[in-house]
């Protein structure tokens, strides 16, 4: 890789590069409520599957295991609060 | 001495101990392995775990960990004891203990499926660790809030030509955040807009100094006749002439207590707002504010010989005496050196923060030395630049840094009284950027750590308020010296339970964990005697020379605070050390766990 898409990366990486990752936050914060509301009863919550829940099946197919898999990971309690902006 | 040399010795010593020393321990007792799977690549999901290219990660975790900690602690440290004992331990530090803490927390992640340093340290030491860790991380940010808020407000009051870029500055944000999320432009004409105009309102301060000088701040100290609302002692005040710590009596004034609440009130706002409406605006904006100033300063300082010599000849004094304590405080170079310059040479909060964020970004293991090496070791340029601009810059603290800052910027011919302006906005915010997202993390541990007792603190403004409150106290305390290093302490504490957690993996799986374990029993002894002796000095020079005066209740409650503090501290490092020997003593008695293909 050149230098010059080296330095470009570096450069994406110190500015765009957080909002892009903040965006995709707010993106799959959304996706996850879409989630839970139409296959929460796949992790075991007591959410009647709505009407459009196996019409939207095929479509979330490859994302039902990273679903539950980010859903149901351990956390840490701060693991939500933007540790990548608090810059020490 | 000269600049110049201070920087080519710096970037020596960063070349030689990134090819012959990291990249040893990377490549033989590590043994990173590029077609070994990451989380990121085993666990993606777009959102937390990503596979990222280590130039991006590089530029990430760098922004991340370089800000106000290396430029305050040098400063302080340069001031205390010569720039010399400083940029030793700079130095030393980032060569043997600095790199080592931040790679090694980010290799321990990736080796144990991305699990949080907290996880890792309930699962390999004890579950009370975790618990202890979370008193760390209290109390660590109520430090950095009392002593970066007090720093603030000491700079707004007395820099009158600070206040107009940083009002802009919240403008801007608000504007920014609206133009990103909501308008959904691009980021570069944002940017331009954003920054341009917030360089052009600091650019203009020296214009408004007198109205925030004069007007508002004449105007709020005559509520009280020009008395003082807060009295105390300051034994670390340096003589302006000898440069030597001699204490003085220090007053507070209403305009100092004006601004110190207009800093909470930004910091109320980063804590309770959307992340993208305040706080990441703001953090972008003072980026580039900062980025600016620092290459513009770090390009002079190495520039100075050859240009302008006068710039760049060192006027600190170089070593300044093995103890600069007074009034019988103790203020040794061990171990107060060691906790007083702590982001820069080593800093426990790059450990939480690799564990948690880069680590689940790391596309080949590979990459983990450059993205958390390697920024340490930028970050030690950092610490490097702020201690030669305040060595260069004559006077104290952070007009000294200013100085030396502008006349680095001078250089490239930039008008002093302009690089001056741009050097003390660029320290604010830079400072500023940390101390508003402190409170928001603060507010989360308080209510993850005293919700279920205290339901009210499960509320966000309750428990933002209650943190900038305990800030307020302390920074009314004005022993802010002391809360730096005991910030520091608290820093470097969660750097030896970061090393100590992976000493103890490395033991476990049988690997040479020296490399490791040296680093962590000589940073633990020493903030543990630091935290000690900051009590001592606490008792000594402020609680004692302040109880049962007259109008010193808050010095006196404050340094009671800070060494009940201090000692739960020592207490919360005893524990852990007792359960770090027991499972020390567990691993070595059973065998090593097999290293499989794939498994750490």
């Amino acid at each position: 890789m050149g230098l010059r898409t080296a330095l470009g990366e570096f450069l994406y990486g110190m500015t765009g590069y957080e909002f892009a990752r903040q965006a995709s936050h707010m993106r799959h914060e959304l996706g996850m409520a879409m989630m839970l509301l139409s296959f929460g009863d796949m992790v075991g919550l007591p959410i009647l599957p709505p009407m459009y829940a196996l019409r939207l099946l095929p479509h979330v197919m490859l994302d039902i295991e990273p679903w539950k898999r980010q859903l149901l990971r351990e956390r840490f309690a701060l693991d939500n609060e933007e540790f990548d902006l608090i810059e020490m | 001495m000269n600049t110049f040399f201070a920087v080519a010795i710096g970037l020596v010593a960063s070349y030689l101990g990134y090819t012959q020393y990291a990249k040893r321990i990377d490549r033989d007792v590590i043994q990173a392995d590029e077609k070994r799977m990451t989380p990121a690549r085993l666990y993606t999901d777009g959102v937390d775990f990503v596979p990222t290219s280590r130039n991006v990660l590089f530029g990430y975790h760098f922004k991340s960990i370089a800000a106000a900690g290396p430029i305050v602690g040098a400063i302080t440290a340069a001031n205390l004891w010569g720039w010399v004992p400083a940029i030793v331990w700079l130095v030393l530090g980032v060569c043997f203990i600095g790199w080592v803490s931040d790679y090694s927390a980010i290799m321990l992640s990736i080796r144990n499926e991305g699990h949080s340093l907290s996880a890792i340290a309930h699962r390999l030491i004890a579950p009370r660790t975790r618990i202890i860790l979370f008193v760390f991380i209290f109390f660590y940010l109520l430090l950095i809030g009392g002593a970066f808020g007090g720093i603030l407000a000491d700079v707004m009051n007395a820099q009158s030509q600070a206040p107009l870029g940083i009002i802009v500055l919240m403008a801007m944000a608000l504007l920014l955040g609206q133009m990103l999320y909501r308008w959904h432009m691009s980021l570069i004409p944002a940017t331009l807009i954003a920054v341009g105009v917030t360089t052009a309102a600091i650019l203009a301060g020296p214009a408004s100094a007198s109205f925030f000088k004069d007007t508002l701040g004449g105007g709020i100290n005559s509520l009280t006749g020009g008395a003082p609302l807060v009295q105390y002692f300051d034994p670390t005040v340096a003589d302006p002439n000898t440069g030597l710590v001699v204490g003085a009596e220090r007053q507070i004034l209403p305009s100092f207590v004006f601004w110190a609440l207009f800093i909470l009130a930004f910091c109320y706002f980063g804590s309770v707002l959307p992340i993208w409406r305040w706080a990441q605006p703001v953090v972008y904006i003072g980026f580039w504010v900062t980025m600016v100033a620092m290459l513009l300063g770090l390009g002079g300082a190495a520039l100075a010989i050859f240009v302008k010599p006068e710039v760049g000849v060192l006027k600190l004094a170089a070593f300044k005496g093995w103890d600069a304590g007074v009034g019988g405080a103790i203020q040794t170079i061990w171990p107060m050196l060691f906790v007083t310059i702590a982001c820069g040479a080593i800093s426990g909060w790059h450990a939480l923060f690799g564990s948690v964020g880069t680590a689940r970004q790391i596309e080949y293991e590979t990459d983990a030395l450059p993205v958390g090496g390697g920024s340490m070791f930028m970050e030690f340029l950092l610490g490097l630049l702020a201690l030669l601009a305040v060595s260069t810059g004559g006077g104290g603290g952070a007009g000294a840094f200013a100085n030396g800052l502008a006349g680095f910027m001078n250089v490239f011919g930039i008008p002093v009284e302009y690089g001056r302006a741009l050097a003390f906005v660029a320290f604010t915010v830079i400072v500023l950027v940390v101390t508003q997202l402190v409170f928001r993390v603060m507010r989360v541990t308080l209510a993850e750590w005293l919700g279920e007792s205290i339901p009210a603190l499960r509320n966000i403004h309750v428990s933002t308020l209650v943190s900038l409150a305990l800030a307020l106290f302390l920074i009314l305390t004005g022993t802010w010296i002391y809360l730096w290093q005991l910030f520091g302490g608290a820093n470097q504490l969660m750097a030896s339970l970061s090393l100590l957690v992976v000493t103890l993996w490395l033991v476990s799986i049988g690997r040479n964990a020296v490399w490791v374990g040296i680093p962590m029993l000589f940073m633990y002894v020493t903030t543990v005697a630091a935290n000690v002796v900051t009590a001592y000095n606490l008792y000594i020079t402020v609680f004692v020379s302040n109880v049962g005066r007259e109008g010193r209740m808050i010095p006196t409650i404050g340094s009671a605070l800070m060494i009940v503090m201090a000692l739960l501290l020592v207490g919360a490092a005893l524990v852990i050390a007792y359960d770090g020997w027991q499972a020390y003593r567990r691993f070595r008695t059973q065998p090593a766990i097999p290293v499989a293909a794939g498994a750490s």
